[in-house]
C-alpha cells in the first residue's frame, strides 16, 4: 500500500490512535442508526479528527494531514473485514449470526468487490502512487476534491483530473 | 483479472493521462480525431485510452460515495468488534462472545465485583426511547428476581455515557440453534432439554414473568449439557422496532420459521400460553430435527397457525410427547398447557414412564357433546327425584325410604356431574385428571338409580292406576342405563380424546 506516511516516518505512530478512534466510531454511529441515513460522506473522518485533536493537538500537523492518515486507516479497517467476510464464506463455516435489522446495501449503487479494488489499488499505485492516494483519500477517506487537493499539496484541478483517470482505470480494472 | 499485464503492456503512464486528459475535454468526434492521430504514432496508446475512456463513460457514480457508504455492511462488522478491549463505565470488555438481533454481547469484568458479566449494548432504538426503557427497566427488575440454573440471571441494567447496556450471568456454551444445526439428538436427551426448559418456564411463569421470544437462539447449552435460557422477559423489548408487522422481522421472515404464537402474531396481548406454543415448537424441532412448519411462506404459516390443527407432519416418539407438543401447538390457546407448571408436570409423566396427565388424551374438540350430556342427566336425575318424593304414596310406608335413599344418590351423582361441567368450562386441562377420580362413584350412584328406578316404576304398575307414572320410571331407568353404557363413553370419546 502506499503509506500515507512515507515521508514522515514518524508519523507511523499515529496510526493505531485514528484506527481505533475510527472503530469507535463507526461503532458509535453504527449502533443506533442506519448508516445511510446518518453516515455524512466526510462525518466519520471529521469526528475521528476532532475528537483525536482535542486529546494531542501537538500531533497534528493539521486537518489534511489528519485526514490522509484516516483514509488509510479506514482503507485498512474495511479491507481487513471485506478479506475475513471473505474468508469465512470460502471456508463455508458456521453461518454467520448477523444484525436482525439488516444493513441493506444502498439501492443504485453499483457493487463490487472490495477486495478486488484493494488489489487494484496497488496495482495502480505501482503505476502512479500518486492517483492511488488521491481514490484512497476520496474513497476511503471520503474527502472532497478540495480537501484532497488541500491533504496533498497540488491544486483541485489536478485532482480532478486524476481522480477521472484512476477512476476510469479502476473501473476497467473490476471489469474483468 | 487485467491485473499484471495491464501494467507490463500499458503504455508509459503519463502519456496515457495526458491523452485521457486531452480527450475528456473533447466531444465524441473530437475524441475519434485525437484518438486517431494518435494512433499513427502509438497504436498501443490509442487502444489504451480508448478503453479507459470508455470505463469512463459507462461508470457514472463508480466510487463516488465514500467505502463507508457503498458498503455500510463492512463497517458494521467492524464496529461490534470496536469496543472489544475498551472501557465502558465499572466494565472491562475482553472479548466479543455473541451476536443477535439486540446487538452484540461481550465478555466484560465488573470491576466494582470482580466478576465477569456478559454485557449487551442495547440499540439505540431503546436506549433513546424514554418509554421503550422504563419499559426495559421495570422488565429487568423482574428478570432480576428469577433465579434458576436455567435462566441466565439479570444483574443490572445500566446506563453509562447515554447508552444502554444489560449485565447478566454470562453463559459460555452453543446456542440450541447451532445444537440442532448439529442433526438430531437422542431421545433421552430431547428429553432431558425439555424438562430444564420447562422448569425454567415453570419458575418464570410462578413469577409471573413470560419470556416472550422463546427460541433456539435464546437458549444456550453449556459444556456441561445444561440449557439456560437468556433474555428473559425483555427480549420482545429489545427487539425494535415497533410498528413493524412481526412477520416481516428476521426470524419470521418467509422460509424462516417462527416461534411466535398465532395470538403474538396478532399482536394480542400475551401470557405463558405464548411460551407454552414456542416451546412446542422447539420440542418439535430437537424430536424431528424440522421445524414444525417448515417451509412455509408466511402466508400460509399464519393460515396453518390459526388453524386449530397443530401443524406436525410428524408424529414424535413416545406417543406421550407427541401428545404434549401436540397440545401445546394449539392455534387456540385454551387448548395449551396454562404456564410452564402443567407442561412441567405432564413431561414429568413422560419421563417417570407412567401414564401421567401428559399421556392422557386431551380435551379438545367438540366438548359441547360432552357437557351437555352432563348437564341432561343431571337434570333428568333431579326430575325423576322430585317426581317421587311429590307421587310416593302409591308406594305406601316403604316409599318414603325408597325417596331418601334415591334422593342422596341423586344429590351424590349429579353434584359430581355438574362439577365435572363446571370444571370443563372454567380450567379444561384438569377435566382429565377430575373426571378419573369421580367417574366411579358416578357409576355406582347411577346404577343403584337405575334399579330404584326400574324397581318404583314396576312397583308403580302393580300398585294400581299409575300406569303414566310407571312408564315415566321405567323409561327412565333405561334411558340411564344406555346414558351410562353408550352415551356416557361415546360423548367423552368424541371430545376428550
Amino acid at each position: 500500500m502506499s503509506e500515507p506516511w512515507a515521508d514522515r516516518p514518524d508519523l507511523e505512530a499515529l496510526m493505531p490512535a485514528v484506527y481505533a478512534e475510527l472503530r469507535r466510531l463507526a461503532a458509535h454511529y453504527l449502533r443506533g442508526e442506519r448508516p445511510g441515513q446518518t453516515l455524512q460522506p466526510t462525518a466519520l473522518v471529521h469526528e475521528a479528527y476532532l475528537k483525536l485533536q482535542k486529546d494531542r493537538p501537538e500531533r497534528w500537523q493539521n486537518r489534511a494531514h489528519f485526514c490522509a492518515i484516516a483514509a488509510h486507516a479506514m482503507r485498512q479497517i474495511l479491507i481487513e473485514r471485506a478479506r475475513a467476510r471473505d474468508a469465512l464464506k470460502r471456508g463455508g463455516g458456521a453461518p454467520r449470526v448477523t444484525f436482525d435489522e439488516g444493513l441493506p446495501a444502498q439501492a443504485g449503487e453499483r457493487s463490487f468487490d472490495m477486495v478486488a479494488l484493494d488489489a487494484a489499488l496497488e496495482r495502480l499505485a505501482a503505476l502512479d502512487a500518486g492517483q492511488a492516494r488521491i481514490v484512497e483519500l476520496r474513497f476511503f477517506g471520503g474527502l472532497s476534491i478540495e480537501e484532497t487537493a488541500e491533504a496533498m499539496g497540488i491544486s483541485p484541478a489536478t485532482v480532478k483530473r486524476h481522480w477521472a483517470l484512476a477512476r476510469a482505470w479502476l473501473a476497467r480494472e473490476l471489469e474483468s | 483479472m487485467a491485473g499484471a499485464g495491464a501494467r507490463e503492456l500499458s503504455p508509459d503512464w503519463r502519456r496515457v493521462g495526458a491523452l485521457f486528459d486531452e480527450a475528456l475535454e473533447l466531444d465524441a468526434a473530437g475524441r475519434e480525431r485525437l484518438l486517431a492521430r494518435a494512433a499513427e504514432t502509438d497504436p498501443g496508446l490509442a487502444v489504451e485510452v480508448r478503453e479507459l475512456l470508455r470505463a469512463h463513460d459507462t461508470s457514472a457514480g463508480f466510487l463516488e460515495h465514500p467505502a463507508w457508504a457503498v458498503a455500510p455492511e463492512l463497517l458494521a462488522e467492524s464496529a461490534d468488534a470496536a469496543l472489544t478491549g475498551t472501557r465502558v463505565g465499572p466494565y472491562d470488555i475482553r472479548e466479543e462472545v455473541g451476536r443477535g438481533g439486540m446487538g452484540v454481547v461481550y465478555a466484560a469484568r465488573d470491576e466494582r465485583l470482580g466478576r465477569t458479566v456478559a454485557l449487551k449494548v442495547l440499540p439505540r432504538a431503546v436506549s433513546r426511547d424514554a418509554h421503550a426503557r422504563e419499559r426495559l427497566a421495570r422488565e429487568a427488575r423482574a428478570a432480576a428476581a428469577l433465579s434458576h440454573p436455567s435462566i441466565a440471571t439479570v444483574y443490572a441494567l445500566e446506563e453509562i455515557d447515554g447508552e444502554m447496556y444489560l449485565a447478566s450471568e454470562l453463559v459460555r456454551g452453543v446456542t440450541l440453534r447451532s445444537t440442532l444445526a448439529g442433526g438430531r439428538l437422542s431421545g433421552s436427551r430431547v428429553l432431558e432439554i425439555l424438562l430444564q426448559l420447562a422448569e425454567a418456564l415453570d419458575t418464570a411463569h410462578r413469577h409471573g414473568i413470560v419470556h416472550r421470544d422463546l427460541k433456539p437462539d435464546n437458549v444456550i447449552v453449556t459444556a456441561d449439557g445444561r440449557v439456560k435460557i437468556v433474555d428473559f422477559g425483555i427480549a420482545r423489548t429489545l427487539t425494535p422496532p415497533e410498528g413493524v408487522h412481526p412477520l416481516t422481522r428476521t426470524g419470521m421472515a418467509i422460509g424462516t420459521p417462527g416461534y411466535m404464537a398465532p395470538e403474538q402474531l396478532r399482536g394480542d396481548a400475551v401470557d405463558a400460553r405464548a411460551d407454552v406454543f414456542a416451546f412446542g415448537v422447539i420440542a418439535y424441532e430437537l424430536a424431528t430435527g424440522e421445524h414444525p412448519f417448515g417451509g412455509s411462506d408466511a402466508a400460509s404459516l399464519v393460515e396453518r397457525l390459526v388453524a386449530e390443527r397443530p401443524p406436525m407432519s410428524q408424529a414424535l416418539q413416545p406417543p406421550a410427547l407427541d401428545a404434549i407438543v401436540r397440545r401445546c401447538l394449539r392455534g387456540d390457546r385454551e387448548g395449551r398447557y396454562t404456564s410452564g407448571a402443567e407442561l412441567l408436570d405432564a413431561l414429568r409423566g413422560v419421563t417417570d414412564g407412567a401414564p401421567g396427565t401428559g399421556s392422557r388424551p386431551l380435551f379438545v374438540r367438540s366438548a359441547w357433546w360432552w357437557k351437555f350430556h352432563q348437564v341432561a342427566v343431571a337434570a333428568i336425575t333431579i326430575t325423576n327425584t322430585v317426581t317421587i318424593g311429590f307421587r310416593k304414596a302409591p308406594l305406601g310406608v316403604s316409599g318414603k325410604w325408597v325417596f331418601l335413599v334415591i334422593l342422596v344418590l341423586a344429590t351424590i351423582t349429579t353434584t359430581l356431574r355438574l362439577h365435572m361441567w363446571f370444571v370443563s368450562q372454567v380450567h379444561p386441562a384438569s377435566l382429565l385428571a377430575l373426571r378419573g377420580r369421580v367417574l366411579r362413584w358416578v357409576v355406582i350412584c347411577e346404577g343403584l338409580l337405575i334399579l330404584a328406578f326400574l324397581g318404583t316404576g314396576i312397583a308403580l304398575a302393580f300398585a294400581g292406576p299409575h300406569d303414566a307414572l310407571a312408564a315415566q320410571f321405567i323409561v327412565t331407568a333405561l334411558f340411564m342405563l344406555l346414558s351410562l353404557l353408550v352415551i356416557e363413553p361415546a360423548t367423552t370419546r368424541a371430545s376428550l380424546s
